[in-house]
């Protein structure tokens, strides 16, 4: 999914000269592109220098009516974490809620319970695990093994959060110089999200940021570098309902 | 633009508000110095508490501390809205809804990311040029006179806080090709998309998005530092 003319557009986007459908798609690249997120915050960096050229102060009384709307005006809560755009959207209880629930008492099993504590800084994955499956949108499907590989993997993701955690247990270790890799597929492309190496103990536990809705999430056999376009077989697949 | 000419002088701010203004005579550059730091007396020493500091104070409701926030940064923020918007009642109510933002998410700034003032500047570009898209059926705006206006630089602190960042912007731009600094110019101050940009240049989409990038890519080297 590289696409040379998606990552020339951070210069424009860093200072708005992007319409909003450029705006969206460009964001949705940036979920999975961390080189384009740095050059984001790389050129933003001009803003200041750029906008004091032209300073000019405002008429004296505009400071009283700015005050005076503050004082009436609730600040943002701080997040617990830096997140997306995406999450300041509102969002609503969805048909999900219920399944989202269960999805989340499933993972939770799997993972341990540090995950309750959505505030444990020490456990990483727990906070990503526990911040996907509070959204109302959180979904989960487990993987298919093709034909009958060792072990299991599970998928959970929130779109409205643009995230999702992926869990595997009892895996084999991947051939040498290999590693799994998990794609998102959707009805028009395939999208290399994670490669992901088995711990000794053969579990598995990644977080990501996800580019679009899922149709299908795969898991194939690659070189460990992991690669754009799959080249292995589908070991797993799962659909979404 | 080489500053070689200026006598020595241990005040860097000196030589480049003379580099700024060459045909002013030496006593009246030193003059205005000396009356924006009698007048302001943050003028000469940037930021007594920094501006990160008193963001966490906003960022817990303080209004004192936002009052002082406002201070340091309407003239930019008032300044970009004014040159991307025009008109000056929108561009105040523009100026006052990026202050009402500042507050609102000082919450959620994130000082690994970016700088205050950058922070500022970047909303306040943002809800400039939404400001322009969403007038823009209504309203046409001269193009290119946008860009040669000069808003009226009244207060002389603003002026001189400004200028060390007019230098390194010229400098910066002097860096740029003419097609490149046309480019940028039109997509920053002018607030359009680089679609737009090209039709009013009548060039390729493609050659417009490959211009803003090798020309931010050079702003970037030259300004990055002192955002």
């Amino acid at each position: 999914m590289i696409d040379h003319d998606v990552h020339l557009l951070a210069a424009a986007y860093a200072i708005n000269a992007v319409d909003d459908a450029d705006r969206a798609s460009f964001e949705a690249h940036l979920g999975t592109c961390e080189l384009c997120r740095a050059e984001v915050d790389e050129f933003r960096a001009i803003h200041s220098s750029m906008a004091q050229t032209q300073a000019v102060s405002p008429p004296p009384a505009l400071k009283g009516r700015v005050l005076d709307e503050i004082n009436r005006t609730r600040q943002m809560s701080p997040s617990v974490r830096q997140l997306p755009p995406a999450l300041h959207r509102a969002t609503g209880r969805s048909k999900w809620a219920a399944a989202a629930l269960i999805a989340a008492a499933a993972l939770l099993v799997v993972v341990g319970v540090s995950v309750l504590t959505r505030n444990d800084a020490s456990d990483p994955f727990a906070t990503e695990l526990a911040m996907v499956m509070e959204q109302p949108d959180a979904r989960m499907v487990e993987l298919d093994e093709q034909p009958s590989d060792a072990g299991r993997f599970k998928v959970a993701w929130s779109e409205t959060l643009q995230r999702a955690v992926v869990i595997g247990e009892d895996l084999g270790a991947a051939p040498a110089g290999k590693a799994y890799e998990l794609w998102l597929i959707t009805p028009s492309a395939s999208m290399a999200m994670h490669v992901l190496d088995p711990a000794s103990d053969g579990n598995v536990h990644a977080s990501f940021d996800m580019p679009q809705a899922p149709a299908k999430w795969a898991i194939t056999v690659e070189p460990e570098s992991g690669t754009e376009v799959a080249t292995g077989d589908i070991i797993f697949i799962g659909s979404v309902a | 633009m080489s500053d070689a000419g200026a006598p020595h002088e241990s005040d860097q701010r000196v030589r480049r508000l003379r580099w700024r203004n060459p045909n002013e005579a030496r006593h009246r550059t030193s003059d205005v110095i000396n009356a924006a730091t009698a007048l302001d007396p943050t003028a000469d020493l940037p930021q007594i508490e920094s501006d990160v500091e008193l963001l966490r104070r906003v960022a817990r409701g303080d209004q004192a501390a936002f009052a002082q926030l406002y201070d340091l940064l309407a003239p930019m923020v008032h300044g970009v809205a004014l040159k991307v918007v025009r008109d000056p009642s929108q561009s105040e109510e523009v100026t006052q809804e990026v202050f009402v933002e500042l507050w609102r998410t000082a919450t959620r700034f994130d000082a690994s990311r970016a700088s205050v003032r950058t922070w500022a500047a970047m909303v306040a570009h943002r809800r400039a040029v939404d400001r322009v898209r969403s007038e823009q059926a209504s309203r046409r705006r001269d193009d290119r006179e946008a860009l040669m206006a000069t808003p009226t630089h009244d207060p002389v602190v603003a002026e001189v806080e400004s200028s060390i960042d007019q230098y390194r912007v010229r400098k910066a731009m002097n860096a740029l090709t003419a097609t490149q600094r046309e480019a940028v110019e039109l997509a920053y101050f002018g607030g359009y998309t680089y679609r737009e940009v090209a039709v009013l240049l009548n060039v390729p989409e493609g050659t417009i998005k490959t211009r803003i990038r090798d020309g931010m890519i050079k702003l970037r080297d030259e300004l990055g530092g002192g955002a």
